[in-house]
């Protein structure tokens, strides 16, 4: 039996090197995603079977015996021993946002090799031993928060310097994925129909939960689902309506208006009547659309359209400037390695896990599954061809202002595609146009559809996926957005305690929350207005801001695990999360660095600002003013995310240097042992 | 057919969770009431609050 084990292992493992290789080695013509899909599965399988059951059994030792909080701590709310498997699914529905479907997509324009190997390689050594080591360290002492932690075991600049670092990369975050959202419905009333609807949905549901039916969530959702469905529907009559279709039809400063009017009302308006219906209807939503795309992919095994690696390598991408070290790995981000799983791990989770044996599936396989959802984004990006995932997803700035220009230009960089193709195209998921829609949803939407159109229904049912992907999309990032807007809210006040505890506490009432959130809300307000008017698309700029500051906040997470691993064993495990640290510091920091100072104007935010500063010394005019202030904006944002992480890395440096050197204490702030009590069947 | 059963069961653990209809089950039993309109409420109050107070993932 154990042979046969053994040969079931190798085998794997000789399987997924073969496949990695043949991905790898095989890119002059194209390939099928099924190699994608097997490359990966197998990566993950030695990886969680062997790497991760050696962190698990020889650096964080963990112990069954032990009570979890979970046990201890037992409250019936936030406390409670819960099964591995339901707890690994809500562990998962909690760390899979936007960010692993965007990024691989945006990725993808240096071919799908570069983007599909980091999503592997990165997730099973960097991504999920960060995950786990956090997940662990949370458990340990009774679910503390990454920041509590950090100013327990690093120090209190650590503790202060995460909470900033957080609260910035929030304010990024929910500008950028708005951005992507103003993007994928710019001119598209069958979209912005479909989405609109789903705001009366979801008050009807918060509604019906209240008063109606308390407590039948699933009910509720089951109906939500089926009214969001018949408005993709509606959409389509909407678009074709004469009268109705100019209604819903905005251009990208009229949505981002409306975008950031939604996220402070949904962020004021009571949870129960507005975010938690929501949220509830997208992540049911999003699990299925996981799913259905895993299936559809294995089930229609599409073929990869874009080549292995494409001439954008060399950093003149149309998307987003910048040579694959270290663009690659900043674009892709949350497909791999993501800092915000930290605030996951050592959130809920944690106080949830009823045996320390289950932090292992939990913490460790979780972050595969994700980083498996970013090797299918990667399939959906690439299944499309290259001429038409470049005409959607390039900015105007860059390939020409008519579809004419746009096609000439791309034509030029050898990946053909004419006005026809793209009319027909449009024509077929029932938009105007598919021409410079920035961002990734559109294009991500557009493989979706082929891959579920393929699957049964043909180019009939070509629009309704497009839509219902669109849908999908838009539905859960606006839900991050209303949701991210309350938590912005309330670091903010965390942050005003930290200087003046009565003036925070004045903030809590009524017209403070309401000033609060409208700050929060000005501030990534202010950066999505700044992408809508960028002639570059705004993801250009953003998009890296948001992978930098993700990336960041990862190395702060692997500081604060080395100081623990450190603690722990001394420096023999050091190299665990000392890896992967030092691989986001050089990547992240080189990103940092150029977006500063890099003399190309499509790369760096000081050059594009002097150029444009030469431009308005022929022509003055306020737009132009206002782009030089952005982009110094922009570089003196990314100067701060780098200071607070060497701040946080300083101070990391210090403990260690003090624990290797005997002249800090190494003390563990782990919760005492108590022994487990816990009996099989409550599990 | 059973693990298929098992599988099912399984799923519709996960969905009653990611519902929070299982968490108020369990502040129903934890607190020896029943289930009633403003126990939901109260209940629902309370869990979004927590909730809603911590970073949704990106």
């Amino acid at each position: 039996m154990k042979l046969l084990a053994h040969l079931t292992w190798a085998a794997v493992a000789v399987l997924g090197a073969l496949t990695l290789g043949g991905i790898a080695l095989n890119h002059r013509e194209p390939i099928n995603s099924i190699w994608l899909v097997v490359a990966a599965a197998c990566t993950y399988l030695v990886g969680f079977r062997f790497y991760a059951k050696f962190l698990a059994a020889r650096v964080m030792v963990l112990n069954d015996k032990r009570a979890t909080p979970a046990e201890r701590l037992r409250d019936g709310l936030d406390y409670e021993p819960t099964n591995k498997w339901i707890l690994f699914g809500h562990h998962f529905a909690a760390i899979a946002g936007p960010g692993p479907l965007v990024g691989p997509v945006l990725a993808a324009q240096f071919g799908y090799l570069p983007g599909t190997l980091w999503i592997i390689i990165g997730a099973v050594l960097g991504g999920a031993v960060q995950d786990f080591v956090i997940l662990f360290a949370s458990m340990r002492r009774d679910g503390k928060s990454l920041g509590q932690i950090a100013r327990e075991e690093v120090g209190t600049v650590g503790g202060f310097t995460a909470l900033v670092t957080v609260l910035l990369i929030m304010i990024i975050l929910l500008a950028v994925i708005a951005l992507v959202v103003v993007n994928a419905l710019r001119g598209s009333p069958w979209g912005t129909f479909t989405i609109a609807a789903t705001m009366p949905i979801a008050l009807w549901m918060g509604i019906y939960l209240r008063y109606i039916r308390p407590g039948k969530v699933l009910e509720c959702s089951v109906m939500g689902f089926a009214l969001v469905v018949l408005s993709i529907f509606g959409g389509q009559w909407v678009a074709e309506s004469s009268t109705w279709g100019p209604l819903f039809s905005f251009g990208a400063m009229g949505l981002a208006v409306a975008v950031i009017i939604y996220g402070y009302c949904a962020s004021v308006l009571p949870v129960w009547l507005f975010l938690a219906p929501r949220d509830y209807l997208s992540t049911f939503i999003k699990l299925g659309v996981v799913l259905a795309l895993g299936v559809g992919i294995l089930f229609v095994r599409p073929e990869l359209q874009l080549p292995a690696f494409t001439r954008f390598v060399d950093g003149t991408g149309p998307i987003f400037a910048g040579k694959i070290f270290p663009f690659c790995f900043i674009t892709i981000a949350c497909g791999a390695v993501s800092g915000f799983h930290s605030l996951i791990s050592s959130g809920t989770t944690p106080k949830m896990i009823a045996r320390e044996s289950h932090a292992y599936p939990v913490g460790y396989g979780a972050m595969l599954m994700e980083s498996f959802v970013a090797v299918m984004a990667m399939i959906a990006a690439c299944v499309l061809q290259p001429g038409v995932y470049f005409a959607v997803n390039s900015p105007a700035g860059v390939v020409g202002s008519t579809p004419a220009a746009a096609v000439a230009t791309i034509s030029n960089w050898g990946f053909p595609v004419t006005v026809a193709d793209m009319t027909n195209l449009a024509k077929a998921v029932g938009e105007q146009t598919l021409f410079y829609r920035t961002g990734g949803a559109p294009s991500l939407a557009l493989g979706m559809a082929a891959i579920f159109a393929r699957g049964g229904g043909g180019q009939a049912v070509l629009g309704f996926w497009y839509h219902f992907a669109i849908m999908f999309e838009a539905l859960f990032i606006l839900t991050i957005i209303a949701a991210g807007t309350r938590v912005g809210r309330f670091m903010l006040h965390d942050l005003m305690a930290q200087f003046s505890r009565p003036t925070a506490k004045k903030m809590t009432g009524i017209v403070g929350v309401n000033v609060v959130s409208l700050v929060v809300v000005a501030a990534w307000g202010y950066f999505l207005v700044q992408g809508v008017r960028d002639p570059l698309g705004g993801i250009n700029s953003l998009w890296p801001l948001f992978g930098i500051s993700n990336q960041l906040l990862a190395s702060v997470a692997l500081c604060v695990a080395t100081t623990i691993v450190l603690k722990m064993h001394g420096p023999k495990f050091m190299w665990i999360t000392c890896g992967p640290l030092v691989w986001l510091l050089s990547a992240t920091f080189t990103a940092g660095w150029q977006k500063i100072f890099a003399p190309e104007p499509a790369l760096g935010f000081l050059a594009h600002a002097n150029q444009l500063e030469q431009a308005m010394r022929r022509s003055p005019s306020t737009t132009t003013a206002a782009l030089i202030f952005n982009d110094r904006l922009d570089a003196v944002v990314t100067g701060i995310f780098l200071i607070l992480v060497a701040t946080i890395l300083v101070d990391s440096l210090r403990t260690w240097m003090g624990i290797l050197r005997g002249t800090r204490e190494s003390r563990i702030f782990e919760a005492p042992f108590v022994p487990s009590r816990l009996q099989p069947e409550e599990l | 057919m059973s693990r298929l059963r098992r599988l099912g069961a399984l799923m519709l653990a996960l969905l009653r969770e990611l519902a929070d209809e299982n968490a108020y089950q369990r502040h129903l039993a934890a607190h020896g009431r029943t289930h009633s309109p403003q126990e939901w409420r109260h209940f629902f109050k309370h869990r979004l609050e927590a909730k809603y107070a911590r970073a949704k993932c990106c």
